[in-house]
């Protein structure tokens, strides 16, 4: 291929000859033609005679004939011009005729064969209307060629030409008019007028015809430029040397060649004409060629005095190759080389080719009003270069800047060209054209004109043009968003796999997966998405704290162990770390929830550490933990998190239904049995054990095979697929904790044993409405779900006098619980599904509802009493005459009324509601006491009121409001101190 | 730098805090809700010394929540430019390293870097001088300059250097361990 290429080189440089040869004739007269070739000229030259037949000295000057004045300047300029006009065709024909076949060359040859009497035809038409103007002014003409003449041309040019002169040049109606002819029409010039269309030119743009762009750009050395044709088609190439004269250039380039091939060619062995194949640019190294026994001959280029390497007829220099090609196969507009094009023509160790930025390039691709007031910038070229100073005005190609330094004037004017931009380090800046267009970063180094950025997303380097940026204290990231999806969202992949958006590239996405372990970063289509995941669901951490979105967590295993930050997704009990100390993935760490602790944040034990510093520190605000804790217990975004994370918030049920096997009741998959694999949210995800597959069945569509068996709560979870159970969850911890722990003993066995005997009355409204539900109930019953909201609203006003109108808020609450309560101590009815919202437990409970959330008194009754309740021993807990529930050596308990306690704490209980059967003793693991209800009789057994009698008048979640016998005092008390008086 | 200031703002309390505890509630929250944070004006709050007045609250109609203007004095932390400041390196890489002050998190390019100082790849990557007798590996203390410095909504980031007289390494754990 090579080869091939060389030759038709050859054939370039030898046309180029010709060519020359040519340009030389145009110059002298027509008598100097040979043969073929000259067709063409003699055309044109015989069409000049035709125009100014007297006139040969005009002939020998194409350039200044505009320059003529006087009358019939209009006319003869233009008609001379056409000449030219065609005569510029003609030598664009022959360039272009260069490139391609050699054949064209004939064609001309043909044509010139053939033209005289074309020639002859052509005149005919002409002839008239050029004699009748002509030769009425040839004395005229004559002389002021002569005084033109005489004189120093150019000087005469610049004079002469004002304005209005010129305008009068213009053609008008008068004015012989030009036509279009088609470009085919011309090859065989014989039929010329017998082509079908020509069309006039309008006058309006007889002048454009004739103006001659200059195409010649200004090469010059060091000018990057692209190949447009050949196999280096689209690289980069470096002008080194330019031949204005035969529009050639010598430019370098990263060689493409093949040295296999290349030594094939030259062993003489067959070479396949495999022209798909393109060799990647490569320096060329003279060892390797040799090794592959390619001759490489060393010369020296007799103008530049350098050495080069010369194979196959290929010059190398430096490893690149020197290529001579002409300037139409190169295209020098709006080359924009990136920094990639140019580090590789930059050869190692090669410093002095180190000013990139070409400053040739750099201008050639400036925008229009690329400088705007007050930019900073620096003098590149001229006298003041490097002065820097700041634009004061721009017009056109003018740029005013105002100097830093003092001693020179105000203001300076400077060609744009001589202007760059300058940026300091440290500052922000915006790129706005270029490849990294729409990136933001800070300057970090300097380096001439080119600026070492570090992208704000990515932290990382970038080298940008001066040219290319602005100062902006925006921050981007180049594109965050491709379709509805953006940087940092959480996305499905399919159905197993989901993942966060840590990169948005052009149309895809890098997205870091959900998977344990190791990161695992997927590049994704955007249709490859699925969906955005946008909902906000909770996790367990390790310590089973729960973890929401924007808690701090910290990883405390795997890979990532030690990782912490706040967690910006959560799914399927992974979390999505951001830890800003983190550089890959734009700081993204996946992790199991259960690896992970939260640090500090909204829940668990280091909360309250948190609150109890922050305490010591700033003492004036003296605030109990347990106040602090309700607000603290909520997550920033509490209510909508914790009801967003219903389903997941119960870990517990979620876990425990997960490894069961259940039976699907009903639904498309009725009757059949199988192991749950997952659940998500509403649905569950079983593997059924008759067929080989998975399918996902609503949670309410199951029952448990194992039926009774199952642990109550689970079943409950597990079934009753009911939000505003699991909220309450949150704030239910903080009162939890103080019951549990004195209740370790007597309170806690207590409330495990109503569960098998539902009779009992309820041990504490928030237990009782979970343990007597009935599980078939509590999926299904409409009720349930409509009580709580309703009840949620008229749940207990503060200030609205909780003693004064005893029950008066509960008044109008259904009256099924009303019935229940007021017939105690007789068996609480469990069966009554409204009753079980109206318990003031699940209403209160409910952080998110308005007045739901136990008003203040309610609260600080228990804080006050909690920590009493704590330092208590729990051996004086029994006392005489309260109902208690004593087991019995069977398992199955009785009331009793308790007659007396022994000093090891044991007691002497009279069974039966009033105290009229067999005295028996009990330990007092073995008793419970029974919660009162509304209006019953009570007893205080603990605290600073321990042993008074009282009535119940309210309960408010875990409290009871007591109205005191001896004194009608109304005290607020929790309910675990309180105890059911017999009623003997 | 370090400012003793007055700030103001608007705090929204829920209902459910109004009684007698009302005020702690306030001020615990607007500790909750300010320490920590960053504003590109003040910086980064780093604690609340006091509050100096909570206002009449009004409520909001509709929700129950209640509007209180509170004035309080706060510490707070900003970086500025040409600041020198003592941070501790928590990160190398071979494009430079990142440093801490506080909250503030400083990065300095290896650009930025005296020209000596190479950087070292592999188990504890470090920036060392030819001679080894200067190096710059995590937890190691520096004295830097910040150039440049970019705010967000949450977090400051400002870029530093150590190319400059008496900057650098200030104490090298290296050494001590």
């Amino acid at each position: 291929m090579a080869r091939g290429r060389r030759r038709r080189d050859d054939d370039f440089i030898d046309d180029d000859e010709e060519d020359e040869g040519l340009m030389d004739d145009e110059e002298e007269d027509e008598e100097e033609y040979d043969g073929g070739k000259g067709g063409r000229k003699r055309r044109r030259s015989e069409f000049i005679d035709d125009v100014a037949v007297e006139d040969d000295e005009e002939e020998e000057d194409d350039d200044d004939d505009e320059e003529d004045d006087g009358g019939r300047r209009g006319k003869k300029p233009k008609r001379r011009s056409g000449s030219e006009f065609f005569e510029l065709e003609a030598v664009v024909d022959s360039d272009e005729e260069e490139e391609e076949e050699e054949g064209e060359d004939d064609f001309i040859n043909d044509a010139g064969a053939d033209l005289p009497d074309d020639d002859g035809n052509r005149r005919l038409p002409h002839r008239p209307i050029l004699m009748q103007e002509d030769q009425e002014d040839v004395e005229e003409m004559e002389r002021r060629v002569k005084e033109r003449y005489s004189k120093s041309n150019q000087i005469d040019y610049a004079e002469d030409a004002t304005d209005v002169e010129q305008q009068a040049l213009l053609p008008s109606v008068k004015d012989p008019k030009l036509w279009m002819v088609k470009c085919a029409a011309c090859k065989g010039l014989r039929n010329i007028f017998s082509s079908a269309k020509v069309m006039i030119v309008p006058i309006k743009e007889m002048t454009d015809v004739l103006s001659v762009e200059s195409k010649a750009v200004d090469l010059s050395r060091d000018t990057w430029v692209r190949m447009k044709i050949g196999i280096y088609k689209g690289d980069l190439a470096k002008v080194v040397d330019v031949d204005n004269v035969r529009q050639r250039v010598t430019v370098k380039l990263i060689p493409r060649v093949d040295l296999q091939t290349l030594a094939n060619k030259l062993e003489g062995r067959d070479i396949g004409k495999k022209k798909t194949f393109v060799p990647p640019p490569r320096f060329f190294n003279n060892d390797e060629a040799r090794e592959m026994h390619i001759r490489v001959d060393r010369r020296r280029d007799k103008d530049t005095g350098e050495y080069f390497e010369m194979v196959d007829g290929l010059m190398f220099k430096d490893g690149f190759l020197y290529k001579t090609v002409s300037v139409k196969s190169i295209s020098s507009q709006n080359i924009q080389p990136t920094f990639d094009e140019l580090e590789k023509f930059r050869k190692p160790g090669e410093d002095a080719d180190g000013d990139v930025a070409s400053l040739s390039t750099l201008f050639a691709n400036r925008k229009k009003g690329h400088f705007m007031k007050g930019d900073a910038v620096i003098v590149v070229r001229g006298d003041l270069k490097n002065l820097m100073g700041w634009v004061e005005k721009v017009e056109e190609d003018t740029v005013h800047i105002r100097p830093k330094m003092t001693g020179l004037p105000k203001t300076l004017a400077f060609n744009e060209k001589e202007l760059c931009k300058y940026f300091k380090p440290g500052d922000h800046v915006k790129v706005v054209s270029g490849v990294q267009e729409g990136v933001t970063g800070m300057v970090v180094k300097v380096e001439g004109h080119v600026l070492i950025i570090l992208s704000d997303t990515t932290k990382e380097h970038l080298r940008v043009f001066a040219d290319h940026v602005v100062e902006s204290s925006e921050i981007t990231t180049g594109v965050t968003r491709v379709g509805e999806y953006e940087l940092h969202d959480l996305v499905l992949l399919d159905n197993m796999t989901f993942g966060v958006i840590i990169r948005v590239e052009s149309e895809a996405f890098q997205v870091l997966k959900g998977v344990p372990d190791r990161p695992e970063v997927v590049l994704v289509k955007l249709r490859e998405i699925k969906c955005k995941i946008e909902r906000r669901s909770n996790a367990k951490d390790r310590s089973n704290n729960i973890v929401s979105i924007k808690d701090v967590v910290r990883v405390v295993e795997g890979p990532c162990r030690g990782k912490q930050g706040p967690v910006e997704h959560i799914h399927r009990g992974f979390l999505f770390i951001h830890d800003r100390h983190h550089l890959e993935h734009a700081g993204y760490i996946c992790a199991k929830a259960q690896s992970c602790v939260v640090v500090g944040g909204s829940q668990g034990n280091n909360d309250r550490k948190g609150v109890d510093s922050s305490k010591s520190r700033f003492g004036t605000f003296r605030s109990s933990p347990n106040i602090l804790q309700s607000p603290r217990g909520l997550p920033p975004r509490g209510p909508p998190a914790d009801f967003g994370g219903g389903y997941r918030g119960g870990g517990r049920g979620h876990d425990s239904l997960v490894g069961k096997t259940i039976k699907i009741k009903s639904g498309p998959f009725k009757g059949y049995r199988g192991r749950v694999k997952e659940v998500k949210g509403p649905l569950v995800r079983i593997e059924l054990d008759s067929q080989m597959k998975i399918v996902s069945v609503n949670r309410k569509d199951i029952a448990d095979t194992t039926g009774v068996a199952t642990p109550f709560r689970d079943t409950r979870n597990g079934m009753g697929s009911d939000p505003p159970m699991h909220p309450s969850r949150t704030p239910l911890h903080p009162y939890q904790t103080p019951m549990r722990d004195p209740g370790a003993t007597p309170i806690h066995d207590g409330m495990r044993t109503p569960m098998h005997d539902r009779a009992w009355a309820p041990m504490s409204p928030a237990r009782d409405s979970w343990e007597d539900a009935n599980p078939a109930t509590w999926g299904t019953s409409p009720q349930y779900q409509l009580g709580t909201p309703g009840r949620t609203y008229e749940a207990p006003t503060p200030g609205s006098g909780w003693a004064s109108t005893p029950g008066g808020n509960y008044s109008d609450s259904a009256t099924p619980r009303e019935s229940s309560y007021g017939s105690a101590p007789s068996p609480y009815l469990p069966s009554t599904p409204t009753a079980q919202p109206m318990t003031p437990s699940s209403a209160s409970y409910l952080p998110g509802t308005p007045g739901g959330q136990p008003m203040t008194p309610g609260n600080v009754g228990l804080d006050v009493m909690s920590p009493t309740i704590g330092g208590e021993s729990e051996g004086n807990w029994y006392m005489p005459d309260i109902l208690v529930n004593a087991i019995r050596a069977g398992g199955d308990s009785h009331i009793g009324v308790v007659k007396d306690v022994l000093m090891d704490g044991s007691c002497k209980v009279a069974l039966g509601t009033f105290g009229n059967g067999e005295t028996l003793t009990f330990p007092p693991s073995d008793l419970e006491v029974v919660r009162p209800k509304k209006s019953d009789k009570i007893k205080i057994m603990n605290g600073t009121l321990r042993g008074v009698t009282g009535k119940l008048i309210g309960i408010d979640g875990s409290d009871g409001i007591v109205k005191l016998d001896d004194t009608y005092e109304v005290k607020i008390l929790d309910m675990e101190i309180l105890a059911k008086l017999s009623t003997k | 730098m370090f400012f003793h200031i007055t700030l103001e703002r608007n705090m929204q309390l829920h209902p459910r805090h109004f009684g007698p505890h009302l005020r702690d509630k306030l001020v615990a929250k607007l500790m909750k809700d300010v320490e920590g944070t960053c504003s590109g004006r003040h910086g980064f709050v780093v604690a609340i010394t006091g509050v100096e007045d909570i206002g009449k609250g009004l409520i909001r109609e509709g929700t129950g929540f209640v509007t209180f203007p509170v004035k309080y004095q706060a510490v707070v932390f900003r970086p500025f430019k040409g600041e020198i400041l003592e941070a501790v390196v928590t990160m190398v890489n071979k494009m430079g390293f990142f440093a801490e002050a506080g909250p503030v998190q400083i990065f300095v390019s290896n650009h930025l870097i005296p020209d000596d100082m190479e950087f070292q790849s592999g188990d504890m990557p470090n920036y060392t001088t030819s001679d080894g007798s200067v190096k710059i590996q995590k937890d190691s203390e520096v004295r830097l300059k910040i150039i440049g410095t970019r705010v967000d909504a949450t977090e400051i980031f400002c870029i530093g250097t150590i190319k400059d007289d008496f900057l650098g390494v200030i104490n090298d754990p290296g050494a001590t361990a």
